[in-house]
């Protein structure tokens, strides 16, 4: 079974304090630590799991400046088998779609039976790269999934949805999931294969590989703000849907809906 | 835990030659006679194994944490990662083996690959983001000396008071840092803080193997020190002091550190500090593994205390200064959970208790957090204090 799994290298903000930089589109990283998205972690685990299971090779692949090869370095220690960097700085602006383009661009040159993504990242939070992959590659894809059971050509999943519920699917591969954390434990690398993975080649891509024909931008950032500290907060009590309705008529009330 | 196995990993000379290159180059000294492992803390934990005597061999054949089971693989670096770093090892061992050395090079690699424990990548990153292991705001460093007339440092200042990252936030911590400041300022000392401008000292991170974080916050502290014309820096925290004594001069560091139980002890013996009223109760004195083995200071914190009238002075037996007994919060084992009866801190708390001790008297934060929030569960009477803080109430 080959899987491919597409990851981010991101700043760690959550124990940060983050600054908006002068340009007032981006934040300052000068003293953020950085590393792999915290769900594509899970999603490399979930392919090194089913590699254990049915054999097969993963390949992750990150579109990123030189630095993501430490991490997709990370990525082979911890049982990638090829890494693959698609050279962010050959492109100006990107956004989810475009990278999702990019990423169109290298895997349909590949073979797989799973393209795993993780189902959000940490930095822009857009939800969107893996999603979009699957429709651009014209493959089923299933989001948010906490469960994988597969056999070679099918496999049924679950996806976490809101409130504890379950959705489970039964999709036909290849497909394309969006891991969620806390389907599995991470593994550590092991020493002996830490070294293994520093002797192993990664593959840089530059924009001449990648079929430039259509691809677009469909955002761009405007503005990136701390919001204002306000005086009035006022909590909402009840269950999820009571505070719904609440919070409904408190926005008719100031005419926003 | 008993591991009756001898390896679990294949021989692999690469491994080997990478480990003594990050610093394990005294595994060919060990002859296997495993003095280190009577001595080492986890020795007295009476229902736990911890194999000292196999660190060195293993690293010379190359067979460590290279196991390609995951779970045997999570035990090896939960073996690693056990190492407290206080040095009874060393003291012990005829050939002057750095066990924890020789544990910090593996920890390095595995630190790079990003296969380390979650709460010690937490510190790491807090420590880096934000200057300080527990995430907390740079702005609010110097929340602790608010009120109590403690000046900005200016050059030409005799001290740079640096309050170690636990004295500055923690609240228990807090009162140690207020007391030193309240003890200079009755000593009529030239002293001032850097406040916000302060970063960790780094000690932590470098011990669990985050060595390039460690080289940026180092130098970020060497330069705040040099551009406030800083010459002489007293610490609270013998973690700092080691670190800025011994490891930042690699770093072009030029001041001089002192800790403050040295200091205080100077004032005592000249004259310049008074003690004017007295403790009458039963001390036991704790030796920090990082004050007293790592840096041989043993007298001046015993000679404060036994200059204060009333004070009734206490060792531990058998376990005082060289072969005292480790808290169990160093190298990062501040932050690492264990089941209650695989703490070093109990076996070490019942040695200090069992001898009638009303107040244990402690001069490092790590050992103060960890007894104090371990008695907290206790059925005892025993307090904890820094030696400050005993010093500042009979002034």
């Amino acid at each position: 079974m080959d899987i491919i799994v597409c990851i981010k290298r991101v700043p760690q903000t959550a124990e940060a304090e983050v600054t908006i930089d002068s340009s007032g589109k981006d934040i300052e990283k000068d003293r953020l630590s950085f590393d792999i998205n915290e769900s594509d972690s899970y999603a490399l685990e979930e392919a090194v799991i089913l590699k254990e299971k049915f054999g097969g090779t993963i390949t992750v692949i990150s579109v990123g400046y030189q630095d993501t090869e430490d991490t997709l370095r990370i990525a082979l220690a911890k049982g990638a088998d090829n890494a693959i960097r698609v050279k962010a700085e050959d492109f100006e602006h990107i956004d989810g779609y475009k990278t999702s383009q990019i990423l169109k661009s290298v895997i349909e040159k590949e073979s797989y039976d799973l393209i795993f993504a993780g189902c959000i990242a940490t930095d822009d939070a857009y939800s969107q790269v893996g999603v979009t992959l699957a429709e651009l590659l014209n493959i089923p894809h299933a989001s948010l999934v906490i469960n994988i059971d597969t056999s070679e050509n099918r496999a049924d999943v679950n996806r976490e949805l809101e409130e504890g519920l379950m959705g489970h699917l039964d999709i036909s591969l290849p497909a394309l999931f969006t891991i969620q954390t806390g389907i599995n434990e991470p593994r550590y690398a092991s020493l002996i294969a830490i070294r293994r993975a520093a002797k192993k080649e990664i593959k840089v891509i530059g924009q001449e590989e990648i079929n430039k024909d259509n691809l677009l931008l469909n955002t761009e950032i405007e503005e990136l703000f701390i919001p204002p500290k306000t005086k009035e907060v006022e909590i909402l009590t009840g269950s999820p849907a009571e505070s719904a309705s609440k919070l409904a008529e408190i926005f008719k009330e100031k005419g926003l809906i | 835990m008993k591991d009756k196995k001898t390896l679990t990993t294949e021989i692999n000379p690469e491994i080997r030659d990478i480990l003594i290159e990050m610093g394990a180059e005294d595994i060919y000294k060990c002859y296997q006679c495993g003095k280190c492992t009577s001595a080492c803390p986890w020795f007295q934990v009476e229902i736990y194994d911890y194999p000292v005597y196999k660190f060195s061999l293993e690293t010379a054949l190359g067979a460590v944490a290279s196991s390609e089971d995951k779970k045997e693989l999570d035990k090896e670096i939960d073996l690693i990662y056990r190492c407290v770093g206080c040095e009874a090892c060393l003291e012990q061992c005829p050939h002057g083996i750095s066990t924890p050395n020789i544990l910090r090079a593996a920890r390095r690699l595995l630190v790079d690959f990003d296969s380390f424990p979650e709460t010690l990548k937490s510190i790491v990153q807090k420590t880096h983001n934000v200057g300080n292991p527990f995430g907390e705001h740079r702005e609010n460093r110097a929340d602790w000396a608010k009120g109590k007339n403690v000046p900005d440092y200016q050059e030409g200042m005799e001290f740079l008071y640096f309050p170690c990252c636990l004295p500055a936030y923690e609240a228990r911590n807090q009162k140690v840092a207020q007391a030193t400041v309240g003890i200079l300022q009755k000593s009529n000392v030239s002293y001032g803080i850097l406040g916000v401008q302060e970063t960790c000292c780094g000690e932590v991170i470098r011990r669990i193997g985050a060595e390039n974080i460690f080289a940026e916050v180092a130098k970020a502290n060497i330069k705040a020190f040099s551009d406030s014309g800083v010459t002489k820096v007293l610490v609270t925290s013998p973690h700092c002091y080691t670190t800025f004594k011994n490891e930042y001069p690699d770093f072009g560091a030029d001041f001089e550190v002192l800790h403050t139980t040295q200091y205080l002890s100077h004032l005592i013996e000249t004259g310049k500090l008074k003690i004017n009223k007295s403790f009458n109760k039963r001390v036991v004195y704790h030796d920090p593994c990082t004050l007293g083995r790592k840096n041989n200071i043993y007298e001046e914190p015993r000679n404060i205390l036994k200059s204060i009238p009333g004070l009734e002075f206490l060792e531990v037996e058998d376990f005082n200064r060289n072969l005292s007994l480790c808290c169990g919060a160093g190298s990062g084992g501040l932050w690492l959970e264990w089941d209650k009866e695989e703490r070093i801190v109990n076996v070490r708390l019942k040695q200090l208790m069992d001898t009638g001790a009303e107040i244990i008297a402690v001069a490092c934060p790590y050992c103060l957090q960890m007894f104090e929030e371990t008695i907290k569960s206790m059925d005892t009477d025993i307090q904890v204090m820094d030696i400050a803080e005993i010093l500042f109430e009979c002034l």
